[in-house]
Order: structure tokens, then C-alpha cells, then sequence
């Protein structure tokens, strides 16, 4: 092997604690086992690795594309009281969320958990695909770059899922600490909370406007645990043909690299992702966007993808040209010419232009035929694209510098030969206490009231929301914010595009919701991933969506996982999201892990709170039976669907009036599975005429917000809620007890709306007034009551003017 | 190497300063009474003053609401020039080589629309006055917390 352009690093003779040291010098976050195997490997050859060598390995075996933690080997302990089980899980990954779509083998799901996205059928001829991707340590050191780099790249995600899909929306949740905070209460070294949320909206912003896509769903928590580490999840949803789904990369086809140029930027972003932050974090790992290559590459991609030029492709993200050629090329082999890559400046070395994150880039296999016909078509676009390499038969990565070869890998090494960790993951389950029964006045519930509403996880995110386009493209058929005039900004459900522009004269429509409560995993992950798959699964249902043609998303971001604690929560969860996707029907078609979330402050690491995202997508037959949350006429029926729990464990109220204890709210799929179904059936029978559901801040915050979307009142009769148990009106106003529904009805509907919910559990609570917002109960002698203008006041108060 | 600053005329709003103006008061730092800010173009090219001009006219400023100012760096030749009055400060932010500065690669692209066929390397960058009594200490703090992020940016106060 000449040597001129890349250095030999010797490993053959290194000591244990030296190979330890390599790694962490060069920032390849690879353990001494996998340092080992890796000696092994060229002591086998007779020979020492490049440098491209060693970054390409320590690349594709990175946390961040091998997901090694989860497909590794974990032994997990679980204690509940004095019993201890034990499990050993060789792929918990497999055993948990993949099993779960195996057993429930939706026939409409056509491609899961292989490609850049998961695939779900549209209709006959079309399909959907969606992703989300999170973005976080790079948002933390830089929150604008970081955002619209996270946005960025899962819009290139959908680009390059099968042949290429049409990005059609895109959605966002954050995760910040508190952006009330005092400056001089936040860390010298970390931006204030505040400076990040405004820096990643405006990142979000940015990209996604300017690339014509529509930010259509999302979310924002705010917990003081995420100080030092926000959290940013982006997603984008596409449609493709279904003849476009499957890939097939031959020998002998080119390997075409078109959009951005090549420089330093991001390097080690694979790598560093599985770094705690910490003053030092390498900044190299910074990346900028720009969403105005980007939308000229998608234009000329999805041309070329029509007129069959190529028949393979994938986006360059974490691991750039390494993870993206090392990925098409795995079953083939592949031969790279490094200098041909289009460069921003001189004086990149081989491995820095291999393993760089420049965005906005694609690679392409382009059969030899259509050479000249597919770069005419980027000319047309001004797109660069320039052939870098061959795909091979010989199972072999080869990268050339000019003459020399500079790496020479066996593919199967690359991508197999990473030794599986062991982990040890341990998780004790918290018993749960119920709180003393709370027995509070009308005045002091209805301070509560307004302190929920005003809470930064309840209040309006119009803000947020409205620097966003969630119109462009003219497809948004129901959007994320709902009033019944120009002023008055309610919060949707879920939101749904008719792709009508792509599949011509379509009824059909995508409902794409979320859902998420980092609180209730402070104490019990298990009911924090069923809470948020059943809420993304009600916000879906809310609009109109279908139970049985909806899929899910996953996105773990967890802490330190070499702590069997932070490791055993996250098992606690993925197996929540076991029984619940096979209770519910809804399987997982696509998912990431984000791990290692850990930051320091004054020496001292904290972890990230547990964050479960789960994202639903599913398919509307007809876009005219959907349905928005605020109420629409005076006199109307209220009913509560559902049954209220004595359940205000880590809810928004217990936090505001600092109540400890109290039992976390449970998912009941068989009881929330019928009413789902009943609420399908009755929207399309056009008998609903509103419908809500009951998340953060219980019920008294769900009847608020229906109301003050509408300028309209509600009186709602705490008495006539059927609960469980007896508990007292502020625990009924507040409880958040999964599987209940708000929803509007008309008096002469009511006989129809009887007889589909006759086997579900329901209570008529209300009725729709003109004007104020009323809560009574007789009993107990409570009468809460507030003027509509006045809560949607203090509700939108909190994160106005920013 | 030209410098091209573009300035909001007085009559219109920039709401860019009144951002940065009420960032400064979430600070709880008094004594700033306006701010102004202007993005700046710096150009590294064999250009005529009128190439430069016609850059800044028809390109960089929208000529209802903004006014140029352009400095030939090293020079004396400069127009439009305006003078730094009492009471204020000025903080430039810019990126750090080897930082893509997305923008300054549109402009390069725009150049050559507008028919400038010559070779040129652009960089973009910011620049903020403060009005009012204030110490460097402060216009230090707000550089750091407001302005710029030391991790892609450099800035440089005045």
C-alpha cells in the first residue's frame, strides 16, 4: 500500500491502554474490545491501518449507525419488591419493537426498519414514508446549524428511502430546559435555554420554508433536565410509487455523488454523537445548512428517479461518504477515486473528505447506459454531480487517493465483524403511592386551572408554530392550529396532508401525530412509552384517522446507557412499546435511538429525563370526514369517552401544587382500542362534531381549550364523569388518565351516537355554552367559573412576544 | 477587498434590532437605547467600484427600505461613508474559517446573474451599533450571549 497521502497508524503492537488511548485521541469512540478486534483483523493482514482505514471502522461501527447498544447483548435484571427476574436479550431491538410488527404482519406495510425510512401502503399505486431523526448534540452547541442540519438531513432521509420519495411535510419536537431560567443561574459553558429554542425554531424555520415543505406536527417539553442537552427531533413524511421501493445496486454501476461540496464540516458527527458534551466537545462536529442546494438536488432527484436513471441511492448523513457508499456497496463492493470528490477548499486529507458530514449530498448508483443522460439533468438543475467510483463484485471497499490505495477493507469485516457488547441494564419498579385525596375550594382549583394552562408544557405554542410555512405546497388539509376566527389559535390534534398535486384527484389523506410525556418517565418508563404511544394514537383518531391502518414511529433519547439503571429504563420502555403495538394493532416501521445524552456542569453529569417520541402516521380514506377540535355550536352535547382514573402521578397539576405521590396514569388498550374504532365509525358518519383529547392537564384543560378555540363556553358537570374509583372534582378536573376523548355532538345525533358507542364507556358531562367556561359540581358544592377570553389569555400569555 | 454594509433606511423598521434591543433588556441590561444592525458583505474580487456599486444596488439592497455603504478595505476610497456619532458602539460578528457560509455562496451565484462574469469570493457577516452609556465589559456579554457563537463566529467590538 503507498503511502503518500495517508498515514499508517500503528496498532499491531499496541498495549491495551494504548489502543484505549488511540481511540480516544482521535475521537473514534471505539472500546478496547472493538480496538481489539480490530488489531486482530490487520494482524491477520500483516499490517497496520491507515488512517482512512481506521476512521471508515471506527465510523460504521459507531453508536449512531450500528445502534450496538440495542443489537447488542444486554443481561437485564427487574426488580419489583422482593423478586428479581433476569433476561438476556441478544438483539433487544428484534426481541421487543421488530418482534411486534413480525407477529402483526400488516400487509400495508411494505417496507420496515431496512431502508432510510419506514414505508406504508397510500394506495394501490403510491406509498408513504415517514422518519424522524433527532439532532441534539449538535443543537446544543450550535442551535441553529443544528436544527436545520437535523431537518436537513431527514428531508434527505425521505430523498433517499427507496428510489426517492416526494418530502411532503415535515414535523418537530423539542425538548428544553427552562427558558425562564435567570442568566445567571445557567452554566458559563451552555447556552441559556432560551437562546436555544429561539436558535432551533429559527434553524427549523429556515430549512424547511425554504425548501417548500410544510411543518405540519409537533411538540415542545420543557424540563430543567434538559439544560445542558436539548432535545430536537425532526421528521418528514414523503410519498414515492410502490414500483420505487426496492433498491439494486449491480456490479459494474457508477457511483455518482451530487449536491453540496466536500469540506470540513461535521466531522465526527457519527463519533461524536456517543460522546457525553462537555466543554472540549470537538467542534468540528458543527455542521451549516443550506436548504437552497438542497431543494435544487430534490428537484433534479426526483426527475431522474422518473425517467429510471439510477437504481439505487441514499443521503450522506452521519458518516458521510463512508456510511452512505459503505452502505449501497455492502453486498457488492465498491471502488471510490477520493480526489475526484468536489471539494469547498484544499487541503482535506483522504480520510477527512471520506468520513466528512457536508450536508445536502446524495449518492447515486447509476448504470453505466445512463452516464451522460442522468448528469444532464443535474446540469439542468445545477446540481453538481460528478462519478467517484465503481461498484465491484469482490466484496471489497477500495479507496483510491490519485494512485494510491489508501484503504482496503473486506466488507464483511466492515459491516459484520463488530463484536457485540454485553451490558448489563438493571431496573427496580417504583411502587406507586396514590396522594391524599385532594380536597381543595372552587377558588383554589380554579388558581389551578389557570397555573395548568399557563404551565410552558400546556400553553400555546402559536409562536413556534406560525414561523413555520404549514401551508406551502397547498396540501395541508387540516393544520396544526384551530379557531374560529382569524385571532384564535387552538392546538390540533394531529395534522393531515392530501397529496393531491402527486396522486391526482385523491381523497385520501396522511394523518401524522405525536406523542410524548418525558415526566411520567422519571418514574416509570414502562407507562411512559404506553402513554405516548396511545396519545400519538388518539391525536391521530381525534382527526379522523383509521386504528387500523395507522403505524409508529420510535425515537429513544436516553442518558448515559453504560449505567444499568439509565439502561434498564430504556428496556422497561421498548417493552411497553411491545405489548402495546400488539395490543393496539399499530406496528413500528421505523425508529432511532439517540443514547449517551449526558452533560456536565461544574464536573458533575447529569443525565437527560428518559424521552420516549412516538410519531404515528396513517392513511384517511376520505379527507371530507375529518374533523377539528374547537367546539362548533351553542347547545351541542359534550361527552367524555373513557374512563377517569384516580391518576395524577407526574401530571401538570400534582407539579403546580407539588404533590409527590399518586399513582401514574395506565394504558387500557382494550377499553381505548373500541372507543378508537366507535370514533372512526361515528366520524364518518359525520355525527362529531368536535373531538379532543385528554393529555396534559386532564380534562379541565381539554374542555378549556375546545372551548376558547371556538369563542364559544362550556359547562361541564364533574358529577356526571364515570370514574373508576370515587375521587374528588380536582382529581377529576386534573387526572391524566390515558384512553379519554372530549367530543362535540348534536342533540339529534345523540340516538345515532348511542347506539355505535353502546359497548364503550362513555358520559355525557355537558353542554356547549356562548360564552364563559364553567365546572360544577353539586355534590360538592364546586362551581368554577371563568370567562373564555380570559383562559385563552392565560393560555397563550406564556410564550408570546419572545 | 470591498466591504458592503446594508442599512435599513430610517423611516422603516428593522426588526432584527428590535430583537436584539429586547434580548438585551431579557439580559436586565439598562443603558442600551437603540440598536441598529446591518448585514455585511465583504468582497474579494478584481472589481470596478461600479461593479461593486451595482452589487450593493441591485442585489444586496432592497432600494425602498435599505441604503448601502461601501468601503474598499486598505483603502481610503469609500462612499456613503457614515460617521460614528458619540454614544455608540458597534459589534461585527462574523463566521470562523473554514464555518459554510450558505448565504455568501448564493451571493457568489447571484453575482454572476447579474452578469459580473469575474472570479470572486464573498463572506458574510453581521454588524450591530448600540446606542447609549455602555461599558465594553457589557458590549463583551452581549457579543457572547446574544450576537455570536463562539464555537462557528468570531466578533470584534468598537
Amino acid at each position: 500500500m503507498n503511502t503518500l497521502n495517508c498515514k499508517i497508524i500503528e496498532i499491531l503492537n499496541l498495549t491495551d491502554i494504548r489502543l484505549v488511548q488511540l481511540s480516544r485521541d482521535n475521537t473514534l469512540s471505539l472500546s478496547l474490545r472493538e480496538m481489539k478486534t480490530l488489531q486482530n483483523y490487520f494482524q491477520k493482514l500483516q499490517r497496520n491501518p491507515t488512517d482512512v482505514e481506521l476512521e471508515t471502522i471506527a465510523q460504521t461501527w459507531s453508536e449512531h449507525c450500528k445502534h450496538k447498544t440495542l443489537t447488542g447483548h444486554i443481561e437485564y435484571i427487574q426488580e419489583q419488591g422482593n423478586r428479581k427476574t433476569k433476561t438476556k436479550y441478544d438483539n433487544v431491538l428484534k426481541e421487543t419493537i421488530f418482534k411486534a410488527t413480525t407477529e402483526l404482519a400488516k400487509p400495508w406495510c411494505l417496507s420496515v426498519f431496512k431502508d432510510n425510512a419506514g414505508i406504508i401502503e397510500f394506495d394501490n399505486k403510491n406509498a408513504a414514508a415517514f422518519k424522524v431523526e433527532t439532532h441534539n448534540h449538535p443543537s446544543a452547541l450550535e442551535p441553529y446549524g443544528g436544527s436545520a442540519t437535523g431537518i436537513g438531513g431527514v428531508i434527505r432521509d425521505i430523498l433517499g428511502v427507496g428510489l426517492g420519495a416526494k418530502p411532503l411535510a415535515n414535523t418537530d419536537v423539542f425538548c428544553f430546559g427552562n427558558i425562564n431560567l435567570p442568566q445567571d443561574s445557567v452554566p458559563s459553558d451552555i447556552h441559556h435555554p432560551k437562546r436555544i429554542m429561539k436558535g432551533v425554531v429559527s434553524g427549523v424555520r429556515d430549512y424547511g420554508n425554504k425548501m417548500g415543505i410544510p411543518t405540519v406536527n409537533g411538540a415542545v417539553y420543557f424540563d430543567e433536565g434538559y439544560i445542558g442537552n436539548p432535545l430536537v427531533y425532526c421528521g418528514t413524511m414523503g410519498i414515492l410509487p410502490k414500483n420505487k421501493i426496492e433498491k439494486t445496486v449491480c456490479p459494474g454501476d457508477l457511483v455518482l455523488l451530487v449536491g453540496g461540496k466536500t469540506g470540513r464540516d461535521g466531522i465526527h458527527g457519527a463519533t461524536f454523537s456517543s460522546i457525553r458534551l462537555n466543554k472540549e466537545s470537538d467542534v468540528r462536529a458543527v455542521q451549516i445548512g443550506n436548504p437552497i442546494v438542497e431543494k435544487k438536488v430534490l428537484d433534479a432527484l426526483l426527475k431522474a428517479r422518473d425517467m429510471n436513471l439510477y437504481s439505487a441511492l441514499t443521503d450522506c448523513g452521519a458518516g458521510g461518504l463512508s456510511s452512505a457508499v459503505g452502505e449501497l456497496g455492502e453486498k457488492t463492493g465498491v471502488k471510490i477515486q477520493l480526489e475526484k470528490v468536489p471539494l469547498k477548499y484544499d487541503g482535506l486529507s483522504p480520510w477527512e473528505i471520506w468520513i466528512s458530514e457536508a450536508q445536502e449530498r446524495m449518492v447515486l448508483s447509476v448504470p453505466a447506459k445512463n452516464r451522460n443522460k442522468i448528469l444532464e439533468i443535474f446540469k439542468q438543475e445545477e446540481v453538481e454531480a460528478v462519478y467517484i467510483g465503481e461498484f465491484t463484485d469482490d466484496k471489497r471497499l477500495i479507496l483510491y487517493y490519485n494512485e494510491d490505495v489508501v484503504a482496503d477493507i473486506d466488507m464483511e469485516f466492515l459491516h459484520d465483524g463488530i463484536p457485540k457488547p454485553l451490558r448489563a441494564a438493571r431496573y427496580k419498579i417504583i411502587h406507586e403511592i396514590r396522594q391524599k385525596p385532594v380536597k381543595i375550594s372552587a377558588d383554589k382549583i380554579a388558581k389551578s386551572l389557570k397555573a395548568v394552562l399557563s404551565d410552558l408544557n400546556v400553553c400555546s405554542k402559536e409562536w413556534i408554530i406560525r414561523q413555520y410555512d404549514h401551508e406551502v405546497q397547498g396540501q395541508t388539509v387540516i393544520k396544526p392550529l384551530h379557531g374560529s376566527s382569524i385571532e384564535i389559535s387552538g392546538p390540533g390534534d394531529a395534522s393531515v396532508i392530501n397529496p393531491f398535486t402527486i396522486v391526482k384527484g385523491t381523497k385520501k389523506g396522511i394523518v401524522l401525530s405525536c406523542g410524548m410525556n418525558p415526566q411520567y418517565g422519571k418514574i416509570n418508563p414502562y407507562k411512559m412509552a404506553a402513554s405516548a404511544i396511545e396519545e400519538s394514537l388518539r391525536n391521530a383518531v381525534c382527526v379522523g384517522a383509521d386504528i387500523e391502518k395507522i403505524a409508529l414511529l420510535d425515537n429513544f433519547c436516553w442518558g448515559n446507557t453504560n449505567k444499568p439503571e439509565i439502561l434498564g429504563s430504556l428496556i422497561r420502555s421498548m417493552l411497553a412499546c411491545y405489548d402495546m403495538s400488539k395490543a393496539f394493532g399499530t406496528p413500528f416501521i421505523s425508529g432511532k435511538d439517540s443514547l449517551h445524552n449526558e452533560y456536565s456542569i461544574d464536573g458533575e453529569r447529569y443525565s437527560i429525563p428518559s424521552s420516549l417520541l412516538v410519531s404515528a402516521i396513517g392513511i384517511i380514506e376520505d379527507i371530507s370526514k375529518t374533523v377539528t377540535m374547537p367546539f362548533k355550536e351553542k347547545g351541542n352535547k359534550v361527552i367524555l369517552l373513557g374512563l377517569t382514573r384516580n391518576e395524577l402521578g407526574g401530571s401538570i397539576f400534582s407539579k403546580i401544587n407539588k404533590i409527590k405521590a399518586g399513582m401514574f396514569p395506565e394504558v387500557f388498550p382494550k377499553e381505548s382500542l373500541l372507543i378508537m374504532k366507535k370514533i372512526h365509525e361515528a366520524i364518518g358518519k359525520g355525527i362529531i362534531q368536535a373531538c379532543h383529547d385528554l393529555s396534559e392537564g386532564g380534562l379541565a384543560v381539554a374542555a378549556s381549550e375546545m372551548a376558547f378555540s371556538s369563542t364559544l363556553g362550556v359547562k361541564i358537570n364533574i358529577d356526571a364523569v364515570l370514574c373508576k374509583e370515587r375521587i374528588m372534582p380536582a382529581e377529576i378536573l386534573f387526572s391524566e388518565s390515558n384512553g379519554r376523548f372530549l367530543v362535540e355532538i348534536k342533540h339529534q345525533d345523540f340516538a345515532k351516537f348511542k347506539n355505535i358507542f353502546k359497548k364503550t364507556i362513555y358520559s355525557e358531562i355537558g353542554i356547549v355554552e356562548e360564552e364563559n367556561i364553567i365546572f360544577e359540581s353539586k355534590k360538592n358544592k364546586i362551581l368554577i367559573q371563568e370567562s373564555t377570553k380570559d383562559l385563552y389569555e392565560i393560555w397563550t400569555n406564556p410564550l408570546k412576544n419572545l | 477587498m470591498y466591504k458592503i454594509e446594508i442599512k435599513t433606511k430610517k423611516m422603516f423598521k428593522n426588526s432584527n434590532a428590535a430583537s436584539i434591543l429586547e434580548e438585551v433588556k431579557g439580559l436586565s441590561i439598562t443603558g442600551v437605547k437603540r440598536v441598529d444592525y446591518s448585514p455585511l458583505y465583504f468582497i474579494d474580487a478584481n472589481l470596478t467600484f461600479d461593479e461593486v456599486k451595482k452589487i450593493a444596488s441591485e442585489l444586496l439592497a432592497d432600494q425602498i427600505t435599505q441604503e448601502w455603504i461601501i468601503t474598499k478595505e486598505k483603502t481610503d476610497t469609500k462612499e456613503n461613508v457614515e460617521k460614528k456619532s458619540q454614544g455608540q458602539s458597534f459589534i461585527e460578528v462574523y463566521y470562523k474559517k473554514g464555518v459554510m457560509d450558505a448565504p455568501a455562496e448564493s451571493v457568489v451565484k447571484a453575482v454572476k446573474d447579474l452578469g459580473i462574469a469575474k472570479e470572486i469570493k464573498v463572506k458574510t457577516g453581521h454588524r450591530y451599533c448600540f446606542w447609549g452609556d455602555i461599558s465594553n465589559e457589557v458590549l463583551e456579554m452581549i457579543a457572547k450571549k446574544i450576537l455570536s457563537n463562539n464555537i462557528i463566529q468570531g466578533y470584534k467590538i468598537n
